[in-house]
């Protein structure tokens, strides 16, 4: 008693001794653990997870077949599986390691040199066939503690609780479940259970209240097209992307692209920007000097009035001027595409091997926005590109499957955002019709989105149906308000004209004469093919 | 195939052998496949496997036709073929089943892999580069 009053005496309290000791930020705030986690080796997942696998979580991975379950697994197994923490793959009642290894093989993530020491394939059929769960229990202790695993895998769950629970009850599952977190945990395994289950088992199945993540895969279907997606439907200690997140299987396994691809890291545009030429002198004239960097422009037109010249003079413009570029190409093949810049004297193919343009064909006809958007910004990294053009948000949006059609002006939000954050400067064609009684700009409403929008339309002027553009809008600054009339000619789409003022009602397409018809016998028709 | 499947057995029999340990080591080597192969298969799995390559084996050595695969991956009925028939015989029997079991392997999982497994019971096989793309399923 004399001892502890002494030492209370002479001792500071322990809380006093913590805040004199440590900073005054630890002082308030013990040191919390630190989850490590576990890169999954798929590219996109670990950002959607809030930056990997938490260490040594419990973790279900379910879908229905065909959805991917195995080859993500696998990938996460061989992504981190070393000789000395090994990745143990347990199969249960589910397909048979050999075929499992004939067809995982062909991905490329698939280390054969891991096969045996880092990625270890042990068969339990025959011991949950035979005997009950607490010999399957015994038998996974015995593998994972000789082996001092890091990662282990069940694969599949489901039918082993299943069988279980025909066997001996719901309870003893239970149970088994229980020993096995409690014994993994222990042993520092994060762990993977792979399961065929539906959403419905969701809600009844105890199994996905105590584990601490849950991985869903599915298989979405709408008309002809499918689609597969991942959602992260649980992951404890961590923010994760909610959502669901489109998933392609290519040779490199499973590939996650997340629904908020881009909109993280969107840097505002400085204050001063450059003025980029359009490679069409007049047009510059029109856009007060050109297109501002880091700005998105609409090039709105009908069919044949010359989007697509004038995109790709925007593209060769900024080559001659060592500005790099990508074209996405959504209709036409690539070939096609540079013969006839060819035409107009500008030689992609050459800027193409040197590396400084690279040509996107893009038109598989399921594909989603997120994957467009980081194919392009994969190309943009690769080439190092300043320039950006999508010809056309028409040809893009076919390309894409059904079931993302629905969110397509929310998706092209999402995707220039992203790019023009990036100090990307795009120019997008849309092709819109000519009604002759309206100045339409595009089907979706999105000129929201774009900065500029320059619009090209037919006019019936003196018995010839003529070319006329306009800048509708600029944002960065103030653009001519005139109509110019503009031909297509062998450098392309050249402003002839200076504004007429002897129309009215130019933007309809059917203008009527204001002043004087010039005395002329027979009016030269202005495109050199038309005088032909 | 054929070669490995000799080079295995050659690496299993003793370099003096008395007709008793002879029979015993007949088969040695499906028997040290067996439980590694079991561990990736499960018993059925090799079962089933090796039942394959023995009715593969079976058509070109006549003799493998009345031995018979047990429940639990082991050979039966090899006791009266290897009385009666001269060990030259005898071996070609035990080399050309093992070449199957091996093909098959090769077959499912390809070269790397087979090679892999087999390197991890027999290091020296490993060493010696021995290459498991090469040759036909015998």
């Amino acid at each position: 008693m004399k001892k502890s009053k002494r030492t209370a005496r002479l001792s500071p309290p322990r809380t006093a001794l913590l805040k004199t000791s440590l900073p005054k930020k630890l002082a308030s705030d013990p040191a919390k653990v630190r989850i490590h986690q576990l890169s999954t080796g798929v590219r996109g997942l670990d950002d959607i997870l809030g930056g990997g696998i938490p260490e040594f979580s419990l973790n279900v991975l379910a879908g229905p077949p065909g959805c991917g379950k195995t080859t993500l697994v696998h990938q996460i197994a061989f992504a981190n599986a070393t000789p000395k923490k090994p990745a143990l793959y347990f199969t249960v009642l589910g397909e048979p390691i050999l075929k499992m290894m004939r067809y995982q093989q062909q991905f490329s993530f698939f280390d054969e040199a891991k096969v045996g020491k880092a990625v270890r394939f042990i068969n339990l059929s025959d011991v949950a066939l035979e005997k009950d769960l607490a010999a399957v229990l015994e038998e996974i202790i015995a593998h994972v503690t000789a082996a001092n695993a890091g990662v282990v895998v069940l694969d599949s769950f489901r039918t082993l609780a299943r069988k279980a629970i025909s066997d001996v009850g719901e309870v003893e599952v239970q149970s088994f479940l229980h020993r096995l977190a409690q014994f993994l945990t222990s042993c520092e395994a994060t762990t993977f259970l792979v399961g065929e289950y539906v959403e419905d088992e969701v809600r009844d199945n105890s199994l996905f209240t105590m584990v601490d993540g849950i991985l869903w895969l599915s298989q979405v279907t709408e008309r002809n097209s499918v689609v597969r997606k991942l959602q992260i439907m649980k992951l404890r200690g961590q923010a994760t992307v909610p959502g669901l997140h489109t998933v392609r299987i290519t040779h490199d396994g499973l590939q996650v692209f997340s629904r908020t691809l881009g909109l993280m890291g969107d840097k505002p545009k400085p204050a001063h920007r450059r003025r980029l030429s359009t490679g069409i002198p007049d047009l510059d004239k029109m856009l007060g000097g050109g297109i501002l960097e880091g700005d998105s422009v609409l090039v709105a037109g009908p069919s044949g009035t010359g989007k697509s010249a004038l995109a790709t003079q925007f593209i060769a413009e900024g080559l001659r001027r060592g500005e790099k570029g990508i074209m996405a190409i959504f209709e036409e093949r690539p070939q096609g595409y540079a013969q006839r810049a060819d035409s107009f004297g500008l030689d992609l193919k050459s800027a193409e091997n040197k590396g400084t343009l690279e040509l996107l064909y893009m038109r598989p006809l399921d594909l989603s926005v997120d994957e467009t958007m980081q194919a392009i910004l994969d190309a943009i990294k690769r080439v190092g590109a300043k320039r950006l053009v999508i010809d056309s948000l028409v040809g893009f949006e076919m390309a894409l499957a059904p079931g993302f059609r629905t969110d397509f002006r929310e998706s092209l939000y999402r995707m220039i955002g992203a790019l023009t954050g990036a100090g990307i400067t795009i120019l997008s064609t849309v092709e819109v019709e000519d009604n002759f009684t309206s100045l339409q700009f595009s089907h979706y409403a999105i000129s929201f989105l774009t900065d500029d929008i320059i619009r090209l339309r037919y006019v019936e002027i003196d018995g010839q149906l003529r070319k006329t553009m306009v800048v509708i809008k600029m944002r960065g600054g103030n653009h001519s308000k005139d109509i110019r009339e503009y031909v297509i000619t062998a450098e392309g789409v050249v402003v002839i004209h200076p504004r007429r003022t002897d129309y009215a009602e130019l933007s309809t397409g059917i203008p009527h004469r204001t002043g004087p018809r010039k005395a002329q016998e027979n009016e030269a028709a202005p495109e050199p093919k038309a005088s032909k | 195939m054929r070669g490995i499947a000799e080079r295995l057995i050659d690496y299993e029999t003793p370099k003096k052998t008395s007709t008793a340990t002879a029979t015993t080591a007949n088969f040695q080597v499906t028997e040290r496949l067996r439980p590694h192969l079991a561990t990736l298969m499960g018993n059925g799995g090799f079962r089933a496997l090796l039942a394959r390559a023995l009715a593969l084996a079976s058509a070109e050595v006549s003799w493998l036709r009345a031995v018979q695969v047990n429940a639990d991956g082991t050979l039966e009925g090899l006791a009266a073929p290897h009385a009666r028939l001269t060990p030259a015989e005898f071996r070609e029997g035990r080399v050309v089943l093992l070449a199957q079991l091996l093909g098959l392997l090769v077959a499912f999982i390809g070269p790397g892999l087979t090679s892999r497994l087999v390197g991890e019971i027999w290091p020296q096989l490993a060493a010696d580069n021995v290459d498991f793309g090469k040759g036909d399923k015998k």
